[in-house]
């Protein structure tokens, strides 16, 4: 890895971290553990189509670990890692079927697989059937949110293209 | 032609399935599910089931406390036909914020202290995998 990938990477990873920090200081809007805007997905999905997936999946693990130091627990870890690469490898799937086009789609479906992995892993921790009532809550929010963030990034995108940033 | 045409089938499916189950979510969410009978609450700890309580029984509201294995507390209080987290010690008290339920749509969940307060029907039979039926033919 040359050094000016290296430090474009790292200053995406930074930048994700702060967009994570600055959504967790906005209160939940809605009182279902796992809904929230999942904004730091916007990075993961501009690395995605202007980068690679190695270089996404780099940057994903790195914000998730920072971000568990620095805000969670140990138990987040979990949640995080499982929503943050069933949705990396969802995103990369659909990615690579649309050809990069239609970011909106891929987001959507990034969002859904995201919140799906993190009720699998509550489902396995709570080891309570009661949990899996907030199916159609996630589904809903996951597609919603990650239509949003796939939006985003794809607007972000062009201008990153633009300023040569990239 | 079939180079171009490809992903904008996919893209159109996967817009389709999408929204599809968008469609059946909100059905699901929005859909009544009301019972006469009123509702018993099963709290559950680590996936063990530590009391039910028959809410239509309960006529004046109390609370207690239940503490979990690595000493994490929630303060559950029991109303007539609802039930809810007063207060917890978990950080972003969700649980709480998740307010009072009485019906059995949404349980009510701290996931930090593992715990999930489910309301279900009081005609209904409790889901149970690990106990052994006492009843055999």
């Amino acid at each position: 890895m040359s050094t000016k990938k290296l430090t474009t990477l790292a200053l995406y990873a930074t930048l994700s971290l702060a967009i994570y920090a600055v959504e967790s200081a906005i209160p939940p809007l809605v009182p279902i553990p796992g809904i929230k805007l999942g904004l730091a997905n916007i990075v993961t999905l501009i690395l995605l189509q202007h980068y690679s997936g190695k270089d996404a999946s780099f940057v994903l693990f790195a914000r998730i670990l920072l971000s568990t130091l620095l805000f969670g627990q140990l138990l987040s870890l979990f949640y995080s890692l499982a929503g943050g690469f069933f949705s990396l490898l969802t995103m990369l799937l659909f990615n690579r079927l649309l050809q990069k086009r239609w970011v909106f789609l891929t987001g959507a479906a990034g969002g859904l697989a995201h919140n799906i992995g993190q009720l699998l892993v509550a489902f396995l921790l709570t080891a309570t059937p009661g949990v899996l009532a907030y199916l159609p809550f996630l589904v809903l929010s996951g597609i919603l949110t990650g239509l949003f963030t796939g939006l985003v990034a794809s607007f972000s995108g062009r201008y990153l293209q633009r300023f040569r940033i990239r | 032609m079939h180079k171009t045409l490809q992903p904008k089938i996919i893209a159109v499916m996967t817009g389709a399935i999408l929204l599809l189950l968008c469609v059946i979510s909100l059905l699901c969410i929005l859909l009544p599910r009301r019972h006469a009978s009123g509702y018993v609450a099963d709290i559950y700890q680590e996936g063990k089931l530590l009391t039910s309580i028959p809410l239509v029984d309960v006529e004046t509201p109390y609370s207690f406390t239940v503490t979990g294995v690595s000493g994490c507390k929630n303060e559950i209080e029991v109303r007539p036909g609802s039930i809810g987290i007063l207060s917890a010690d978990c950080p972003d008290k969700l649980c709480v914020h998740q307010g009072f339920i009485s019906d059995s749509r949404l349980p009510v969940t701290c996931l930090p202290n593992r715990l999930v307060i489910q309301l279900r029907p009081a005609e209904q039979e409790l889901p149970n995998s690990s106990a052994i039926d006492i009843i055999t033919y």
